[in-house]
């Protein structure tokens, strides 16, 4: 008999950088400990530069210091991945998921969300796909429009995904996205031929997407005040 | 036979499917392992300790590997490092608890090795352990397999 599986969505709005990792560490301690069941936040950031654990820093064009004059931050982080931008009008996705649980590896569950991000792509006539062997992320042509860059520690996720739908494409000219060098950047916006409804709506595709590729039964939502005290029983 | 296998890989590949060109992982016997997928290899009081063939499978190419600190102490179930596939940094854990004495340099420029020679070549480090009997909270050959058999049945 199969135990119906539950996914816990966090619907966060903009949330600082250092501020959503910290909790995504909390979020994983307790996942380990069978405290929470598979949750999800679901977010954005205000403009935020960040570098995986591998530090590829000059991939970085501009001098640190600038950065604030364009107002963003820069954050060194252990998820796997080059240097990326996190920007408003940007979907963030962060699964804290047992990978254990549902028997995947690092490679599967990456797959999972490079299709997540193709299949809402597509809802939007947009055709989308995978990147090829050492590109993970997705691509419309060889234009990147999904970034993946993932932390696994004891077989629970974090970090995640980072979908285009509308964001201040400048941003990426002061970076060599994901070190991939002479591809473009681009967004749902720029893609498709079809009006764009509001962004919590396109937001609550995504994670319908995430939900149906990764198998869960049933979606539970959090926002708001229930978001403040669920975190507070994990500190 | 080899050509209908070709043909089925690259139609797999097209359609981004799974083709199993070999039933199971391989797992060396004489070997001891965690449920975290890490072996140990013990001869005296040294344990020579790498990832799976399980392990290297299911995370994909290895691009950069985190190695511990010669001289660092560590105790079993640990975390000691990192290794870095297809975007995702994975955290790896010592079998054992011991002094690292050596670690695999060649990692530094052929991350690949864990690929392609996960139990030889691929090795990730070298400890002096203080204690020989946690060898017996580890898996044997056949229990691992039948471990990894359980654990990709799960999906």
């Amino acid at each position: 008999m199969r135990i119906p599986r539950n996914l816990e969505v966090w619907k966060m709005g903009i949330v600082n950088y250092l501020d959503a990792l910290k909790l995504q560490e909390n979020l994983v301690n307790a996942r380990k400990v069978h405290k929470i069941p598979d949750t999800l936040l679901s977010l954005q950031h205000p403009p935020t530069y960040t570098l995986g654990k591998r530090r590829t820093d000059h991939n970085l064009l501009v001098p640190e210091p600038d950065l604030k004059n364009i107002g963003a931050e820069l954050h060194y982080t252990q998820r796997g991945g080059d240097i990326t931008f996190h920007g408003p009008h940007q979907a963030v996705l962060y699964p804290i998921i047992s990978l254990r649980d549902i028997g995947l590896g690092a490679r599967n569950y990456v797959e999972k969300l490079e299709s997540t991000m193709i299949e809402l792509a597509s809802l939007y006539d947009v055709k989308a796909h995978a990147g090829r062997t050492g590109e993970t992320g997705v691509w419309v042509g060889d234009r990147k429009i999904g970034a993946i860059g993932v932390r696994i520690s004891y077989a629970i996720t974090s970090h995640g995904l980072a979908f285009n739908i509308d964001p201040d494409l400048n941003y990426f000219k002061h970076i060599v996205p994901c070190g991939i060098a002479d591809k473009e950047v681009t967004s749902l916006r720029k893609e498709t031929n079809m009006a764009l409804p509001a962004e919590e709506i396109i937001q609550e595709q995504l994670i319908s997407c995430f939900a149906r590729q990764f198998g869960y039964d049933s979606v539970s939502w959090k926002e708001g005040a229930s978001i403040l005290s669920a975190v507070s029983e994990i500190e | 036979m080899a050509t209908m296998l070709l043909w089925a890989s690259r139609a797999a590949s097209h359609l981004r499917i799974s083709v199993f060109t070999r039933p199971f992982a391989s797992v060396v016997k004489d070997l001891n392992y965690a449920d975290s997928h890490e072996w140990a290899k013990v001869e005296g009081n040294s344990a020579t300790v790498g990832i799976t063939d399980h392990a290297q499978d299911h995370l994909g190419d290895v691009v950069y590997v985190e190695l511990p600190e010669v001289g660092k102490s560590l105790t079993k179930g640990e975390g000691f490092g990192a290794v870095e596939s297809v975007k995702a940094t994975s955290d790896v854990y010592s079998p054992m608890s011991g002094k690292v004495v050596e670690v695999n340099e060649e990692l530094n420029s052929s991350p690949g090795l864990i690929n392609s020679s996960p139990y030889e070549k691929g090795w990730i480090m070298k400890l002096e352990v203080s204690s020989g009997g946690e060898v017996n909270g580890l898996m044997d050959a056949d229990q691992y397999s039948k471990f990894c058999e359980e654990e990709d049945g799960k999906h």
